[in-house]
């Protein structure tokens, strides 16, 4: 067959795993379709694609606002047209080993909040735990609906050169990016029409109604039509467009914190028509400003007496408060201990190997290799305070060690994994570059469910692996094959 | 549905309906000035929707292009164009799952139309007309949208009277400032352009034609604005409406807020259903108009007060 001449340009990077092409120089079978499509559109069309993809996320306000000297200014997230494609067999296995990981980390937040069998048995040592700033002593012996903490999950996955999946992070806590999934498909469907179909791509419409099934289920009271909302910080949250997004869906109250008040350990919600109770509370404000009465008393996004509530067992809280301790950086490298001491199974998925810097051997070997290192924060995220070891000046690492000394249990450290590539459109030709993969995943009473699809991260800049939409990141459409 | 959402729908609403009104002021106001031999004053103008005392619409008031991007694009104008449809695509994004999605792409559009940056040039170098016609257009979307999209519930209520009493201040603050020049300049009373412009920039230039035969007349002028039920921008038809609106409120658990609001909007709607233009001029129609423009604040306050738990 004719390859066609985006993909005879296309180089793959040395030592990457590349989503598409194959070692022997060919098109990888389940990326046949899409290249020979893309083949019959001159570089002027797929330009018009791309011109068309910004114009549909901008009037459709999918933007997240940048404040600058005093006026915003409308940005989208920046969104690479061609399709990142995941096999049914490596599907099947990242679902198998996610499913794993998460059943784990759930028990292992009941365990934390109650007995603490893990660390009286000396798998994870206690001052890890208590040293975490995401550890709440407000849920020891808390009863959660169904012993269900992490209702909502996103586990970032990445490949190494051989194309092995690593779990980078778990992300319990709130998080985000599930609306670029449902729209970034939304968008590929108006690209490239027909397109899907041809190719078998599993939908992804189901997430909503999922995730809306789960929620009604958690009621405290027993009604037939319990009220649900999706607490927001409010407009100027960088992920508010999700908030609507997923509100709009599910159909229910999109509230703030201003719009809750707690009477008798009771929620309500305030209306035209009075005050209407409230059962089930998908919030999307972090630990740290969901009551002021319990944790920051200057927060204005929260309730106040909401703690109080839910341990009454009057609300249902959604991600549970405390859910931080299992994603913490320093945690994470416990994970495959908890999948052996909780299930008695070997881990399916990977972790990277990860040296906690408050231990002063594993310090000094990091300290002495830190040109292969990547650091981080083990309660950083989005990208901020990383130390890319391969990309630092001799004063960069200087610096960033005196500030590992001040307080090392708050770094970990972590060999440069090189992540996969994929291919990417960028002026009239195809390149590579670099890719994660999140999938979503939804725990509720009937089980783990994950939508066949995902939010694609993509480091747009040449030779970056940091996909951080925050550090210049993109996304792609994440496409699963039946 | 809850209060802040109301609060929302109550104010975007009413700040569509300004922008809407303002536009048309604007656009009628420019095309006069192109066919007057004396200098052109949008002094009235100023005052009625920017606010501006006489000694900052002095600097301004003459030089028709500086006027047009003070109130269009103006960024230091809070009552500018610009600054009220940002306020108003706030409004709707605090309340984005409750309207369609037509409807907040729609929005959304007229955002960006204005504040795009040609557009302000364009403004400046090209025929103003052009400009403020594509921005009447896009609010006629906008109330063609909400018209076949929006589902008639509670949310369409509070819209609906947002915009009902917008447009009975406007018209009552239009009037009067128009009908005080003529205090200073009585030579105005007779002159035809004069009524000719503030009907047309009401858009009812077509139905005073069609009801009075004599030519021009204040009294009439007067007739059709408060009175009219007809003509869609008098008093009387918007605040019938807003009353209309209110109605739909009634809800058996907040049985004591919609009594006392109810007999607040009859008994103004009543003050001018019962007026004739000979009861107003009586009365002074200047005195008459601050009433009804007090009392319509007043139906404002009180949805604040008892829907919107704004404490």
């Amino acid at each position: 067959m004719e390859e066609s001449a985006y993909f005879d340009k296309y180089s793959p990077i040395n030592n990457v795993w590349d989503e598409m092409y194959g070692l022997d120089a060919n098109v990888r079978e389940h990326y046949r379709k899409v290249i020979d499509y893309i083949s019959k559109e001159s570089a002027d069309d797929l330009n018009k694609k791309e011109e068309l993809a910004k114009r549909l996320f901008m009037s459709q306000g999918i933007t997240f606002t940048v404040y600058n000297s005093g006026e915003g200014i409308e940005k989208i997230f920046p969104f690479d047209i061609i399709p990142r494609i995941i096999t049914a067999d490596e599907w099947a296995f990242v679902e198998r080993g996610i499913k794993q990981r998460l059943n784990a980390l759930n028990l292992f937040l009941k365990d934390i909040y109650h007995n603490q069998f893990i660390v009286k048995d000396g798998i994870v040592p206690i001052d890890i735990i208590y040293s975490c700033p995401h550890f709440l002593r407000e849920m020891y012996q808390l009863q959660v609906p169904y012993d269900i903490y992490v209702h909502i999950s996103g586990i970032d996955l990445i490949r190494d050169e051989d194309g092995t999946f690593y779990v980078l992070e778990d992300n319990l806590r709130t998080p985000s990016g599930v609306s670029y999934m449902l729209e970034n498909r939304e968008i590929t469907k108006r690209l490239f029409p027909d397109l899907l179909p041809q190719c078998s791509v599993r939908s992804v419409t189901e997430y909503p109604s999922i995730l809306y099934k789960n929620l009604l289920a958690l009621s405290p009271r027993q009604i037939h039509n319990p009220t649900i909302v999706l607490l927001t910080p409010g407009i100027y949250n960088s992920a508010y467009f999700e908030h609507t997004t997923l509100a709009r869906l599910m159909g229910v109250e999109l509230v703030e914190g201003r719009d809750l008040v707690v009477n008798n350990h009771k929620v309500y919600m305030k209306t035209t028509t009075g005050l209407q109770q409230v059962d089930v509370i998908y919030r999307r404000v972090d630990d740290e400003f969901l009551d002021p009465l319990v944790f920051n008393p200057e927060s204005m996004l929260g309730v106040a007496g909401l703690m109080g509530a839910y341990r009454k067992g009057n609300v249902a809280i959604v991600n549970a408060t405390g859910t931080g301790v299992a994603d913490d950086k320093a945690v994470y490298a416990y994970v495959p201990d908890m999948i052996r001491y909780y299930l008695n199974e070997e881990p399916i998925l990977k972790n990277v190997p990860t040296h906690q810097l408050g231990n002063p051997d594993e310090r000094e070997m990091v300290f002495k290799n830190l040109n292969n290192m990547v650091v981080k924060k083990t309660n950083g995220s989005g990208g901020y305070g990383m130390l890319m070891g391969h990309a630092a000046s001799e004063q960069e690492i200087d610096d960033y060690k005196k500030e590992i000394l001040k307080d090392p249990r708050n770094f970990i450290a972590q060999p440069t994994i090189s992540l996969s590539a994929a291919p990417c459109y960028m002026q009239g030709e195809l390149k590579p570059r670099r890719v994660d993969l999140r999938p979503y995943a939804l725990y509720g009473p009937d089980g783990i469910e994950i939508v066949p699809g995902g939010l694609t991260r993509v480091a747009l800049k040449e030779g970056s692996l940091v996909v951080n939409s925050s550090q210049g990141g993109g996304s792609k459409d994440t496409w699963v094959l039946a | 549905m809850l209060s802040r959402v109301a609060a929302s729908f109550y104010w975007l609403s009413r700040y569509i309906e300004r922008s809407d009104g303002m536009l048309r002021m604007l656009k009628i106001n420019y095309a006069s000035s192109q066919d007057t031999v004396q200098e052109f004053t949008w002094e009235p103008v100023m005052r009625i929707f920017a606010g501006l005392d006489a000694v900052e619409a002095e600097k301004l008031e003459n030089d028709s292009r500086s006027v047009l991007k003070y109130m269009v694009t103006g960024k230091s104008n809070p009552n500018s164009i610009l600054n009220i449809i940002t306020l108003a695509r706030e409004n709707a994004r605090g309340v984005q799952e409750h309207i369609t999605k037509d409807l907040w792409q729609c929005l959304n559009e007229y955002y960006h139309t204005v504040k795009d940056v040609r557009l302000e040039r364009a403004l400046h170098r090209e025929d103003p007309i052009g400009v403020l016609d594509v921005l009447i257009k896009q609010v006629m979307l906008y109330y063609g949208t909400v018209e076949i999209t929006m589902e008639r519930g509670e949310g369409r209520a509070f819209m609906n009277i947002g915009k009902y009493l917008e447009r009975a201040i406007q018209s009552v603050d239009i009037l009067d400032t128009k009908f005080s020049s003529i205090s200073d300049n009585p030579d105005l009373l007779t002159d035809t352009t004069y009524w000719k412009h503030l009907l047309l920039s009401l858009g009812g230039y077509e139905l005073y034609l069609k009801t009075y035969r004599e030519g021009f007349e204040a009294e009439n002028v007067l007739e059709q604005v408060v009175l009219n039920n007809d003509f869609p921008r008098s008093v009387i038809y918007s605040v019938n409406n807003i009353q209309r609106y209110f109605d739909r409120l009634k809800n058996d658990s907040n049985a004591d807020d919609y009594r006392e609001m109810s007999f607040q909007i009859g008994r103004l709607q009543s003050r001018i259903k019962y007026s004739s233009v000979k009861s107003i001029k009586q009365e002074g129609l200047h005195l008459f108009l601050t009433q009804i423009r007090s009392e319509l604040y007043g139906v404002g306050n009180s949805l604040n007060q008892h829907y919107f738990a704004n404490s």
